[in-house]
């Protein structure tokens, strides 16, 4: 088992070479997209680079739920994520800290939602599970 | 040398226009792996005079219309030589006839291959493109996607497609540094276009502005210049090279 410590110097290296960042800029609370300048293909390129340096395979879907993002009325109202939206958030994302986001639920938030954290504490999870 | 220690990975390469984009991307330093479906002897002569030039070629057989032969290839070119910085999509046929004639087998085959090996292919290598933020892209279209002719309803199909679909890849992967282009070839004197010279004799000639056929060289000059550093920031485009034929109409 991998500790904490090795997963985040690991994740960081991901990151700085699948997003050209400089090391100083992957803070564990940089967002990805807002912090970071991650574009859509860099999710995939992140998710291919992780999965290479941890020897694991990672679902479609599952570091990066895509389906709330897809405008689904049930999730999403009026550039808001519904109740039922943000409970299915929790149950895709029990790796994401959401308290923050509860207070003020909007659509573009969601992105706020992956950073640096996020993704180290999928990867431990996912490595325990393992 | 424009290409040297670059990799290429051609289809439809032992023949026609693709065996001379592996020449020309040869003489300017690239490894070239192509891509024959039929063609061994001409393959293997192809090989063999691109290595006594000093070059580094390999001959690779597979159908491209098939699903599996992109993924096959890619991995052995990577296996080889690490990396693929050049993806030339040349493999293409042609069914001709006219529409009310044309069965399944023959729309299947030409979309398959034209259209469908493109989408293998760069399927195979545009994430690790992507990854190694940098790789050209070139697709090799035809002027009849725009400029049709009778009986090439199949044919037109399947090239105006790939030219949709160049634009719609270069938008996805421009943010790392992949052009994605396609070239669109007149009348190139080919073992392909060879029937329809026949038919139409001088004509063709004629229609061209230029007064001339293209030869294959003058179709692999263009693709080294997309896949040099000179090409770096021209990205979804069509380049047409016909000597004037989509013009229009050349008078006397």
């Amino acid at each position: 088992m991998q500790s904490k410590e090795e997963i985040q110097r690991k994740v960081a290296a991901v990151l700085v070479d699948a997003l050209n960042v400089d090391e100083e800029e992957v803070t564990p609370e940089a967002r990805l997209q807002a912090d970071l300048g991650a574009e859509s293909i860099d999710f995939l390129d992140i998710v291919f680079r992780l999965e290479r340096e941890f020897g694991i395979k990672i679902p479609r879907g599952e570091l990066f739920p895509e389906s709330i993002f897809q405008g689904d009325p049930d999730f999403i109202k009026d550039g808001r994520v519904t109740p039922r939206g943000l409970a299915e958030l929790k149950a895709k994302m029990p790796f994401a800290d959401l308290s923050k986001f509860e207070k003020n639920p909007t659509l573009e938030g969601i992105s706020d939602l992956f950073t640096v954290d996020a993704i180290v504490n999928y990867i431990e999870n996912k490595l325990q599970a393992a | 040398m424009l290409l040297k220690d670059q990799v290429a990975l051609v289809t439809g390469g032992s023949r026609g226009i693709g065996r001379a984009i592996v020449l020309a991307l040869a003489r300017e330093g690239a490894r070239v792996a192509f891509v024959y479906k039929g063609a061994r002897e001409a393959a293997e002569q192809l090989v063999a005079e691109v290595t006594k030039t000093g070059g580094s070629a390999v001959a690779l057989q597979g159908d491209v219309a098939q699903a599996d032969t992109a993924s096959r290839i890619v991995e052995k070119v990577l296996s080889d030589w690490g990396r693929v910085d050049i993806l030339v999509n040349n493999a293409g046929i042609i069914r001709d006839g006219l529409f009310v004639r044309v069965e399944q087998d023959d729309w299947d085959a030409v979309i398959d291959t034209n259209l469908g090996g493109v989408f293998q292919f760069c399927k195979a290598l545009a994430m690790r493109m992507a990854s190694q933020r940098s790789g050209r892209i070139i697709n090799i279209s035809s002027v009849a996607a725009d400029f049709v002719n009778k009986g090439q309803c199949n044919y037109a199909a399947s090239k105006g497609a790939v030219n949709s679909f160049t634009r719609a890849l270069a938008v996805e992967l421009a943010g790392r540094g992949v052009t994605v282009n396609a070239v669109a070839p007149g009348f190139i004197a080919t073992d392909m276009s060879e029937a329809v010279r026949n038919k139409a004799g001088d004509l063709i000639q004629k229609m061209i502005p230029m007064k001339r056929l293209g030869q294959p060289e003058d179709v692999a000059a263009v693709i080294v210049f997309l896949a040099s550093p000179a090409a770096a920031y021209v990205t979804g485009q069509v380049l047409t090279v016909d000597g004037g034929l989509s013009l229009g109409i050349s008078g006397p």
